[in-house]
């Protein structure tokens, strides 16, 4: 105990010798180091994941890449470079604060109990969770994974909604999209439950996607939105600005259909209720 | 308590340890930490005893399958194994097998082998060298005396090498107690996991880390010191002189 | 059903990505390995030497520094550094200088046990002698004690070398892409775990084995010098 203690005592003492701490604003960062960092996802397409040519691509890294970062650019009148960093749900919110990245661009849900410890840009992309399954299982929905291994991402909203709504079911919780998928392919666990559109980026990328099925009505509400550090209302006005352009633009539009139209890599057809929403989201110039 | 570091502003929330499910997590968290430890330690500790005999028996096909499975698991980082136990080996067990583990919890058993099997081969090491550091003067001398073999082994050679290696075996121990925070990776919900865990429901990471950082040091330093009593307790006056323990 | 391909095909991101950290993802796992092995071994020094001072206040930091780090796993002082450090120092660290701190700060607690008792296993005599002929204190110990005492640590040294470079595939849980990640990203796509794992762990046996066979040389030839 004793021994313990003064170990603890000599680690804070280490660290207050250490620290400089200065505390610049994250636009100033951006501003000195010519440097915009995100944390983003390396298995999660086609927000961001890593391609067959080991290339980290995706919907979220262009938002990111051709409407905040030339944003930001535009307003410091200065080239900004995108850094990516791997976040998980379960690092993001501690990478946001230990100053790691500026901006979390991935599939972070907007969520009140969130707001409390990030702030998030406007959404830019609305879906709610279902369940991905084998071909021929019995699980339909959420009402009838009572007492199933159902897979989730460590500290995603779908992890904590299943344990809240049916604590009967058997969790398990992974570090990330690929293990939990993995365990699914393995017969591990009976279902895996994800944001829809991100199971059907599962399915399009599987080497057999016809064994898939996802399944169930959406039984949460998931709107996406960026994360970054609370109390930066200049970074965030620059981010929320660059969505808006993208969204008056088209480019929005344009890079939603390279990622999800037809010929996209995971079709997944904008409907006229999200396209309104989004367009309703631009305030005026 | 809002606490201040140097103009860094945090407000400490020390109740969310105990408040909610925390408090339950952290001792489930504990629990399994032990749990799988203690499996392991079995594992390790049989496959240590039975690799290091067959490296010492007179066939040379036991003796390199001993030597190349100490020699291969040891030598590889323990993350590997857990990601080769768990996501590598199932699919390629028999159907019957592959069930039951995924009806009792794959991934623990999958974390105690790769912990087991890989702290083995690392014991068999600490074994052997506790063996070859017996002078073969002991033996020789306990023969001169009018022991029989048996005897020799049974009164000399063995409690002697146990003392040699207890030590070292207790430093390896250890080092399989704080490697079972690398299961983790594999979604085994042990401590380590379930501090992360209370970390993403709370955003409370500066005491999420304290407790688990904690925990583990009473763990060990526990530990280290009720083997440092045994030690003493047993030790033979004047024939090992132990520089320092751990 | 077992299909190696998957590791030809990815063979130049797996190895030159991951293992070299040539590549657009940075990491690296000698990359990190090198620096924290050479630093880890460094700080160690000072750190054993401290546990053998007459100075009880030397003393006494250095033991507590040692207990406290090999009573925690690395899994958590990983974690540390990655959120809590930088948080409280508001300084950003990279997540290789994350690696790499937490590497050497973590491993040194080890090395310096291993200085040590290299240290304590040079017979008194020679440091008597030593002074006898005539050499200050710190001559002593660059001339006399440590270059003896480096002999004796050797394969413990080797050992712990080894477990540094095994620990390094522990940078991949902070997205530290070395080549753990590597094959966990590959195998994030193509499903393909045991041929990817059983394939980097082949890769880090061939460096680790062949380390260890190299000192076991380097034991015997110090031991007829």
């Amino acid at each position: 105990m004793k021994r313990m203690l003064a170990g603890l005592l000599s680690l804070a003492m280490v660290l207050s010798l250490s620290a400089p701490a200065f505390a610049e604003t994250t636009l100033e960062k951006i501003n000195r180091t010519g440097v915009l960092t995100i944390g983003t996802r390396t298995g999660s397409p086609p927000f961001a994941f890593v391609n067959k040519q080991n290339e980290w691509v995706g919907f979220s890294i262009d938002l990111v890449e051709q409407a905040i970062a030339p944003a930001i650019s535009k307003k410091l009148g200065k080239p900004v470079k995108v850094e990516k960093k791997e976040s998980t749900p379960a690092t993001r919110i501690p990478l946001l604060a230990s100053n790691a990245v500026d901006l979390i661009a991935g599939t972070m849900t907007d969520t009140r109990p969130r707001r409390e410890s990030v702030d998030f840009t406007l959404t830019f992309f609305v879906t709610g969770a279902q369940f991905l399954v084998k071909k021929g299982s019995p699980i339909k929905g959420i009402q009838n994974i009572a007492g199933k291994r159902i897979a989730a991402q460590q500290g995603s909203t779908n992890e904590r909604i299943i344990r809240e709504r049916v604590p009967t079911a058997q969790l398990r919780v992974f570090p990330d999209q690929p293990g939990a998928f993995q365990a699914l392919a393995q017969g591990q666990v009976d279902a895996y439950t994800n944001d829809g559109v991100q199971l059907a980026g599962l399915i399009a990328k599987a080497p057999n996607p016809a064994d898939w099925h996802i399944v169930g009505d959406f039984y949460s509400y998931e709107p996406y939105g960026m994360a970054m550090r609370k109390n930066e209302s200049d970074f965030r006005n620059l981010a929320n600005n660059g969505l808006m352009e993208a969204i008056e633009s088209g480019k929005y539009f344009e890079l939603y259909d390279k990622w999800f139209g037809p010929k996209g890599e995971v079709p997944y057809p904008l409907t006229t209720e999200n396209k309104r929403f989004m367009e309703l989201q631009v305030v005026p110039k | 308590m809002r606490g201040r570091w140097r103009g860094v502003k945090y407000d400490f929330d020390w109740s969310v340890l105990w408040s909610g499910e925390s408090g339950g997590w952290l001792l489930q968290g504990i629990l399994t930490t032990l749990e799988i430890s203690a499996l392991a330690w079995l594992l390790a500790v049989a496959l240590g005893i039975l690799s290091g005999a067959m490296r010492t028996v007179p066939f040379a096909p036991l003796r390199a399958i001993a030597t190349f499975y100490v020699e291969f698991f040891r030598n590889v980082p323990i993350l590997v194994w857990m990601f080769f136990w768990y996501f590598g080996v199932p699919p390629l067990l028999p159907h019957a097998i592959r069930d039951w583990l995924f009806n009792h919890g794959a991934e623990f058993w999958a974390g105690m082998f790769a912990l087991g099997v890989y702290h083995g081969a690392r014991m068999s090491e600490v074994i052997r060298s506790g063996i070859q550091s017996i002078p073969k003067t002991q033996f020789e001398a306990s023969m001169a005396m009018g022991l029989t073999v048996w005897q020799a082994y049974w009164l000399v050679i063995v409690p002697v090498a146990l003392r040699l290696i207890v030590p070292p075996a207790t430093n390896e121990s250890l080092n399989l107690l704080k490697n079972s925070s690398v299961a983790l990776t594999i979604s085994v919900a042990e401590l380590t996991f379930q501090t992360r865990q209370i970390e993403t429901y709370t955003a409370k990471a500066i005491e999420a880390l304290t407790a688990g950082t904690l925990i583990y040091l009473v763990l060990c330093v526990s530990i280290a010191i009720i083997m440092a009593r045994i030690e003493r307790r047993f030790a033979i006056p004047g024939l090992i002189a132990r520089v320092g323990a751990g | 059903m077992l299909d190696f391909g998957v590791v030809l095909s990815n063979f130049k991101f797996l190895i030159v990505q991951g293992f070299l950290g040539v590549g657009s993802f940075g990491g690296g796992t000698l990359r990190l390995a090198i620096p924290a092995i050479v630093l880890g071994f460094l700080l160690g020094i000072f750190i054993g030497l401290a546990r053998l001072a007459n100075v009880a206040w030397i003393r006494f930091p250095a033991t507590i520094y040692v207990e406290f780090f090999r009573g925690v796993p690395l899994v958590m002082v990983i974690f540390w550094f990655w959120f809590i450090i930088p948080q409280l120092l508001q300084l950003p660290i990279p997540e290789y200088g994350v690696a790499l701190t937490a590497f050497v700060i973590f491993e040194a607690a080890y090395f310096g046990e291993i200085v040590r008792a290299g240290v304590q296993s040079v017979p008194r005599g020679q440091a008597e002698a030593a002074t006898a002929v005539g050499l200050r204190g710190s001559q002593t110990l660059r001339f006399v004690v440590l270059p003896q005492a480096l002999r004796n640590m050797i394969p413990s040294l080797v050992t712990q070398i080894i477990v540094l470079f095994k620990d390094t595939s522990l940078a991949s849980i902070i997205g530290y892409v070395d080549l753990t990640k590597a094959a966990q990203i590959v195998n994030n796509r193509e499903i393909r775990p045991f041929e990817l794992y059983l394939f980097i762990a082949v890769v880090y046996w061939i460096c680790t084995y062949s380390m260890s066979r190299y000192a076991r040389r380097l034991e015997r030839r110090l031991a007829h010098a």
